[in-house]
């Protein structure tokens, strides 16, 4: 197995503080990983590294390149939107499509082209003149036509409506996506991305707390609903997360058998939110 | 190479409004001013206009041969002065371009959609070079001439107005067709003469992380103020005018085409003032003469540098 992106004691310093902490993780290819962290956990910073956007210490492999000192070389296989409407303001649709098919040997402009006339962009609008969804829109439409092998998303869908979030995800996952690439995405509306991730990992502090595929989280998380009478029992089981709903108990349990909280109560599996939540406590405190 | 073809697109589709609307407007702005002083003159109203001293109100004087040859050649001779308005605009216009070049797109974040497709620091810095002493220079010396060949026409035209039609000899002098391609000769040598000063500002705006107007002239002027005045409290001897001269002004006066005629007498022959006296052939000579000489090399050496350092700051610095 081939990984994609290989991190060794990836560490980066701004000043005093660090931003990422000694981190080590793989990601193998064909997966969507999720990158779920607070703010100013490291997420972006670390996404930068990958993308050789700043120096770092520590090894880093990104199909089997140096960010460092091959960036032109990764480039050619990496596609990233880093953050929300960066494109440039005097850009217009026809010319952001012209630049991008005659210096990106990978892109399909026909592709692009089909994906455009399916929004109100027109070739004369320039990126002033478009609100924030459209932006994305565009940018969507440029990288979604790179066959890239790895597709970095930091935060691609903030600020906009749910409307154009519900589109972007839909369409990267059915006119993008296939076996052959790889996506690492961040995002704090973990809820609306939940159900196209195949991989997890928290970011803390600058260092990664949960490392999980979906199917893992599934079977490692159980939420139980717990009446008043079996709460000290439950309790015992360390919960690491309790809240009150409608005078019960509503427990979020972590590596405890499945058969043995459905005796406690309604067992179910919880949101990545709620383990996002509870995971974090005390973040900002 | 087709990438780089790309890149300069891309900077004349960003840059059209200084590169290419400037020089027209100006350029016709100065054909406006041409016609209506025409118009007076031909109407006879006193000190309408003057050619190179010869009064147009006083055409139906202009009748021996010798006059009208002079008269000729003034129009055909008044090339360089044509050219001037649009030269400083366009000197004005590269010197803002290079200055906001790799600062702006750290400013909007754009950088992070440029560094997210293949294209290498070091070509998109050069083409913004090829830019700025290419493309657009061509594109200025172009409409320069487009102006100076219409106001030339609109002189004839209104002198045959005024009853003396000198069509055949401004039409028939051949210096009214060379003019352009000695000008466009004058290209190497701004190309090698700014690169100092183009050098100089596009490290700055690579570098700069807020004004990098106020970077790029702040430390050169106050460099030369604390000399200068350390020179004076402490009587040191320094050549201050030196550093000025060849430090500031290259860094900074540079990039104006034809700076490099203020910068002679240091060994060269030739009159200093040819650039003004309307007659390009000598300055043209006088312009390549430069070569022999150490300061063009040596600016442009730097020049390079200064370049090479603005490329590898494009991959360190970070937006914001």
């Amino acid at each position: 197995m081939n990984a994609v992106i290989s991190a060794k004691g990836l560490t980066k310093h701004f000043g005093k503080t660090i931003a990422v902490d000694n981190i080590s993780f793989d990601i193998p290819a064909g997966r969507i990983v999720g990158l779920i962290g607070p703010n100013g956990s490291g997420k972006t910073t670390a996404l930068k590294a990958i993308l050789g956007l700043t120096p770092f210490e520590g090894t880093l492999n990104v199909l089997g390149l140096d960010p460092r000192t091959q960036r032109d070389a990764l480039m050619q296989q990496v596609c990233f939107i880093a953050d929300v409407a960066i494109l440039p303001r005097w850009l217009s649709v026809g010319n952001a499509v012209d630049f991008v098919a005659g210096v990106h040997p990978k892109f399909d402009r026909a592709k692009a082209e089909r994906y455009l006339a399916s929004t109100k962009l027109k070739p004369s609008l320039k990126v002033k003149e478009m609100s924030k969804g459209m932006v994305v829109q565009l940018h969507l439409a440029l990288v979604m036509a790179i066959d890239a092998k790895l597709l970095v998303l930091d935060e691609p869908t903030l600020g906009l409506d749910i409307l154009y979030r519900k589109q972007f995800y839909q369409h990267l996952l059915e006119e993008y996506f296939d076996e052959n690439k790889t996506i690492v995405v961040t995002t704090h509306q973990v809820e609306e991305i939940e159900h196209i991730l195949s991989d997890l990992m928290f970011i803390r502090d600058g260092r990664i707390v949960l490392s999980s595929t979906m199917d893992d989280v599934g079977t490692r998380f159980v939420e139980v609903m717990v009446s008043a009478e079996k709460a000290d029992a439950a309790r015992g089981l360390k919960p690491i997360d309790e809240r009150q709903v409608f005078g019960k108990s509503v427990m979020l349990f972590d590596g405890v058998p499945r058969e043995t909280l459905a005796a406690l109560g309604e067992a179910r599996t919880p949101g990545i939110a709620d383990i996002f939540v509870a995971t974090m406590k005390g973040t900002y405190a | 190479m087709n990438t780089f073809k790309w890149l300069l697109k891309r900077e004349f589709w960003e840059h059209k409004g200084g590169f290419l609307w400037l020089p027209i407007i100006v350029g016709a702005l100065m054909i406006a001013f041409t016609v209506i002083s025409l118009a007076i003159a031909v109407s006879g109203v006193k000190g309408g206009m003057e050619i190179n001293g010869v009064a147009v109100s006083s055409f139906a004087d202009i009748v021996t041969p010798e006059k009208r040859a002079a008269f000729a050649s003034a129009i055909v001779g008044n090339y360089t002065k044509l050219t001037m308005p649009i030269m400083i605009a366009f000197g004005a216009c590269v010197f803002f371009f290079c200055l906001g070049a790799l600062h702006d797109e750290r400013k909007d974040r754009s950088v992070l959609f440029w560094k997210s497709l293949p294209v290498s620091d070091a070509e998109t810095v050069l083409s913004k070079v090829a830019m700025a002493i290419g493309v657009a220079p061509l594109i200025a010396l172009a409409a320069a001439s487009a102006t100076a060949i219409v106001t030339a026409l609109l002189i004839c035209s209104a002198s045959a107005i005024a009853g003396v039609n000198i069509f055949a000899e401004v039409l028939s002098d051949p210096a009214t067709y060379l003019a352009p391609l000695q000008l466009v000769a004058m290209l190497p040598i701004y190309a090698l003469w700014a690169l100092p000063a183009i050098g100089w500002l596009l490290m700055v705006s690579a570098w700069a992380r807020s004004k990098p107007l106020l970077w790029a002239i702040g430390v050169p002027l106050l460099t030369g103020a604390l000399l200068s005045w350390a020179n004076g409290m402490f009587r040191f001897d320094w050549n201050m005018a030196w550093f000025w001269k060849n430090i500031v002004g290259r860094l900074l006066g540079s990039i104006l085409p034809g700076a490099w005629f203020s910068q002679q007498g240091q060994g060269l022959a030739g009159p200093a003032d040819a650039a003004t006296s309307g007659v390009l052939g000598p300055a043209l000579s006088h312009s390549w003469l430069l070569l022999a000489d150490a300061n063009i090399w040596i600016g442009a050496a730097a020049g390079a540098a200064m370049i090479y350092a603005a490329i590898r700051l494009r991959g360190w610095r970070e937006e914001g």
